[in-house]
């Protein structure tokens, strides 16, 4: 007998299996309830595959996407449709970073303790941080060019502009099957591009902490030099300079011997505290990675990934986050574009809540970049390009190979207590930085400014 | 019986509220269901809490039968019915000498208290007062017992051993089931108010009716039991709390089929009690043993023979109005012929009719479609093997064998594997083979962990809700609290069973109690796994949960060999009081 009681163990172990694959369930249900819940076919919200009522407004209460009594209608202004579309989404639900796809649980209004028990029909009102206009003008500034230009609130972290092109009017959505250009990807939040110049920004912050006698230096600039078995080259030769000119004439050639004299493993901690290989988190959504790595890499491939080059890739909405960093004294605020819900049912109801990151840079480095930056401005961009900005920022021309023009790009912040806006511009295969994305992102903080005053 | 007037008074106190709860029903239904569905859950987790620790806390004492003296002279208590004797340490009765073989002898107590000593193919042979046995031999208190050479001496308890014993092992009776009862009823009531203000003008009474039946009828197999002097009511508490939550399905999806599912439950109940009451013979019980294995396979060949396919399987039989699943029948049956008495196991050590058997059995199933429940009863011939034989060698060949079958099936048959193809990834086809568990997955994530209130939930309306995608609809309806309390409870009821197995008298008893259990727990998570595609959807019923009187009859049917594993004392009707034993 003993033997046998022994084997009814196996009536155990059916049960710990049990217990074990309740407890999986639990851990799906309690990640993924709110996407099952809001499946299209549930009759407990939707009507024919929409919810019966629901709007998507901007931070200024305009409507860019609304449902009433079960029919879909977008924003009457074209140009406002195609700005704010990877924003707000499409019906299709192709583009999987939009609000109608991430907010799913504001939408219908679900909550883990309550399911869809409080789900009204008279819906909720989902405000964006976005600025319908300033999507708009920016939109207009790309004039039909790929790229992404993204401007937040440094000191609260809110979305003011985050548009991508290519784009569509969701009013009349393209076929399926055509060839979109990756209409239905959100460049800001979900791409990740070679940074070129714009890396020295990482690059000087690690030069600053770490080389106690750089702005004593003297650096010398021939146009072109053999580091390793290659060949870096810069534009013109820069002739001799110090520090603060290397970074306002972007010499590839100084930025280069830096690069090799901080080593893989400064390089890759700077580069890791400016969030490349993780990306940052954007109200819920993870942004794509950027990369950054020199295992294996040669004393070339340092020189050229120190001037963002080699393998490096930057995520734009990562990469602002840092410029906004650098900004705020060294503390990144993450950027959101989901502002507030409100709704008749309080429960489903919310607030803007800010995110801040841990520090990142000192404040003294986070101080002197920005100096070095608003330097650039002053020494090379032009101030008069920028009027009435007080702009601390960075050029990038960063090449792409294959017998394409170069992408363009352009990022930066407004030293301002009233408009504290950070923002980045890149325009695909633009060109230089500062002939093609500097005039783009002058437009857009101008439109920014001016909505900011009118709201006020 | 002071807690019986407790209950009166009680009950009296509910009968009086009834009235103001109608009042409040027909102004609000809203507010009913807001406060209802925090209610429930907490209710809910009260019941399963009182019942699993008056089920998993009771200290297991052995019973004493007799006591054997050794030749060292140490005195050995006897704690079961059947005893193995011999030189392995895994014995009931070790004796390490060099003459005993590793397992010599099996000793036996019948129902009578008669002991029979049986020779399982020792070398050195036994010895009953000089008497050499062939086979099996009466052993008297006071014989002494030679097992090739090693003298044991049988000895009786003596009766007033047997009085102490009875005071001391106060700490092996259950706890008091009235209370939970009690909150049982609360919660039948409480459940039959929420489903009224879903319900229709024409099915309210219906509804009210089969609940207060439910109740009622739980009360009077109460009070039938403790006329009995039974104190053991925790795997009938955790029954009638799951069929109320059956009834409530029911009464959700299919209103009309609440007067069916009510009377089903009272012939369930009953052939649980016969079923209890027949097995607490054991001479009677083993007799059975071949009827119930022709019984078995006479079932599915007319299943074969007579069935209907629904939904793919051809598991319905139709008699005139009355239709149902002869497989359900077959489990109680599968097991009953499965289960043996320790000295048969010992005696004759071979699988093969077991086999035999279960592969008619199981291949009777898979011809007829019903792979849910080939797979069940799969289940339950690898525990019943395992338990008799320990043999995992044999076990993990035809495990193998079976799953080679299996492979050979889906590539010659590929329409089975078509039945089957959206599982990992119902999403991709939720309009289609997932369409089921999508759904189920949707409205079990709108319930929230509360739920929506009984009788408010639209997985209902999808076709077999009420039946394979049940889980689902606990969790819309009831919410994930109370869809897993449901799920606990059984796995209360498995451990309950283990806990049993180790102070058995029988291995009768306890392959049988394990191997019903095995198949209960291996049904539900086929039912909850296949719904929330963890694994493939089958259409098997949650026990006593599902729409379906073959399932609930089996359901019950199978806890009776629970029952009958239950040796705490004066805990279960099936197993005989000390002093009905005596005659």
């Amino acid at each position: 007998m003993k033997k046998i009681s022994r084997r009814s163990i196996v009536a155990a172990i059916l049960s710990v299996a049990m217990v074990i694959g309740i407890a999986m369930f639990v851990y799906n249900y309690v990640n993924d309830g709110a996407a099952w819940a809001s499946f299209p076919s549930n009759q407990h919200i939707y009507t024919n595959g929409v919810i019966a009522s629901q709007r998507i407004l901007d931070r200024n209460g305009v409507v860019l996407y609304k449902t009433s009594k079960g029919k879909p209608a977008y924003n009457e202004n074209k140009t406002i449709r195609k700005a704010t579309l990877h924003a707000v989404g499409d019906t299709s639900g192709n583009i999987s970073t939009s609000a109608m796809h991430v907010f799913t649980d504001q939408l219908i209004q679900y909550d883990l303790l309550n399911g869809v028990y409080y789900h009204h029909d008279n819906g909720s009102d989902i405000y964006l941080t976005l600025d319908a206009n300033v999507c708009a003008a920016a939109l207009n500034a790309l004039d039909g060019r790929s790229g992404t230009v993204g401007v937040y609130n440094y000191k609260t972290g809110q979305i003011l502009c985050m548009v991508s092109a290519p784009t569509f009017d969701p009013k009349t959505p393209p076929n399926l099957s055509e060839d979109n250009n990756g209409a239905y990807i959100n460049r800001f939040l979900s791409s990740a591009y070679t940074p070129g110049s714009i890396f020295k920004l990482v690059t000087s912050a690690a030069a600053i902490d770490n080389m106690p006698d750089l702005f004593s230096r003297t650096f010398t600039c021939k146009g072109s030099e053999k580091i390793g078995n290659s060949t870096v080259t810069c534009l013109k030769a820069h002739g001799t300079f110090n520090f603060k000119t290397a970074l306002a004439d972007s010499c590839n050639v100084t930025y280069a011997n830096l690069a090799t004299e901080l080593g893989r493993g400064v390089l890759e901690e700077y580069a890791e505290k400016a969030g490349f290989n993780k990306g940052v988190t954007v109200s819920g959504i993870s942004t794509a990675t950027g990369n950054f790595g020199l295992s294996g890499a040669s004393k070339s491939d340092i020189a050229w990934s120190g001037v963002g080059q080699y393998t490096d890739l930057a995520n734009p909405c990562t990469y602002m986050t840092y410029v906004g960093a650098i900004a705020n004294g060294g503390i990144p605020v993450y950027p959101q574009f989901l502002s507030k819900v409100t709704s008749e049912n309080s429960a489903a109801s919310s607030s803007y809540k800010k995110n801040v990151g841990s520090r990142i840079l000192s404040k003294s480095t986070a101080d002197t970049l920005a100096d070095l930056m608003h330097n650039n401005v002053i020494q090379s961009y032009g101030k008069r390009n920028f009027p009435g900005l007080d702009l601390c920022a960075k050029t990038g021309t960063a090449e792409v190979g294959g017998g394409k023009k170069p992408n363009a790009w352009f990022t930066g912040f407004i030293r301002s207590e009233e408009y504290p806006l950070a923002f980045i511009v890149i325009v695909e295969n633009g060109g230089s930085g500062i002939e093609v994305a500097a005039p783009v992102a002058n437009t857009v903080l101008q439109a920014a400014v001016k909505a900011l005053k009118a709201s006020d | 019986m002071q807690f019986l007037e407790m209950m009166l008074k009680a009950i009296q106190q509910i009968g009086s509220a009834i009235p103001e709860w109608i009042v409040l029903l027909v102004s609000s239904s809203g507010s009913v269901t807001t406060v209802l569905r925090w209610v429930m859950p907490v209710l809910a987790f009260f019941i399963l809490l009182q019942t699993a620790r008056s089920m998993l806390v009771w200290k297991k004492e052995p019973e004493i039968w007799a006591y054997i003296d050794l030749p060292n002279g140490a005195r050995l208590p006897i704690s079961h019915w059947e005893n193995t004797i011999g030189r392995s340490p895994s014995s009931d009765i070790v004796l390490n000498y060099p003459t005993v073989s590793r397992s010599h002898a099996v000793l036996v107590r019948a129902d009578d208290g008669s002991w029979t000593i049986t020779d399982v193919g020792s070398k050195g042979g036994i010895v009953v007062n000089k008497r050499p046995v062939e086979g099996k031999s009466p052993v008297y208190p006071g014989d002494i017992i030679s097992l090739a050479g090693v003298e044991i001496a049988l000895l009786p308890i003596e009766v007033e051993q047997e009085q102490q014993e009875d005071d001391e092992s106060s700490l092996r009776k259950p706890g008091k089931p009235g209370r939970v009862l009690f909150l049982v009823t609360l919660f039948q009531l409480l459940t039959a108010m929420q489903l009224c203000t879903f319900a229709s003008e024409e099915n309210k009474t219906t509804i009210i009716m089969a609940f207060a039946g439910l109740a009622a009828f739980m009360w009077l197999y109460f009070i039938f039991m403790r006329a009995l002097q039974r104190t053991g009511f925790e795997v009938e508490t955790i029954a009638f709390f799951l069929t109320t939550l059956g009834f409530s399905v029911v009464a959700s999806a299919a209103p009309g089929e609440l007067g069916k599912m009510f009377f089903v439950t009272i012939m369930a109940v009953l052939i649980f009690v016969l079923l209890g009451w027949f097995l607490r013979d054991l001479e009677r019980a083993k007799k059975a043993r071949w009827f119930m294995g022709g019984a078995a396979l006479m079932l599915l060949a007319a299943n074969l023979l007579l069935g209907k396919i629904v939904y793919g399987a051809q598991n319905w039989i139709y008699i005139g109005a009355f239709s149902f699943q002869p497989s359900e029948l077959v489990k109680i049956a599968f097991i009953y012929a499965g289960t043996a008495t320790l000295d048969r196991l010992l005696a004759k050590r071979n699988l093969t009719m077991f086999i035999l058997f279960s592969g008619a059995c199981i291949g009777t199933l898979a011809l007829l479609g019903d792979f849910g429940t080939a797979s069940i009863f799969f289940v339950a011939f690898v525990v019943i093997a395992f338990m008799r034989s320990g043999d995992l060698a044999t076990i993990s060949l035809i495990c193998a064998g079976t799953g080679f079958a299996g492979m050979l099936a889906v590539r010659f048959k590929p329409y089975i594997a078509k039945r089957f193809s959206a599982w990992g990834h119902v999403w991709a086809y939720a309009s289609t083979t997932g369409y089921q568990q999508t759904r189920t997955l949707m409205y079990a994530a709108s319930g929230g962990l509360l739920g929506l209130g009984a009788g408010n939930g639209l997985l209902k309306h999808i076709s077999a809700a009420d039946t394979d995608l049940v889980f689902g609809i606990l969790c819309e309806e009831w919410g994930l609290i109370v869809a897993i309390i449901a799920v606990c409870s059984l796995v209360c009821l498995a451990i309950f069973t283990v806990r049993c197995a180790s102070v058995g008298r029988s291995s009768f008893y306890v392959i049988a109690a394990c191997a019903s259990m095995s198949m209960l727990l291996f049904q539900t998570a086929l039912n909850v796994f296949g719904s929330i595609d963890f694994l493939p959807l089958t259409g098997v019923t949650f026990p006593f949960v599902s729409n379906g009187g073959s399932s609930m009859l089996a359901s019950w049917g199978l806890l009776a060999f629970v029952k009958a594993a239950d040796t705490r004392k004066n805990a279960s009707f099936a197993i005989k009081r000390p002093k009905e034993e005596i005659q």
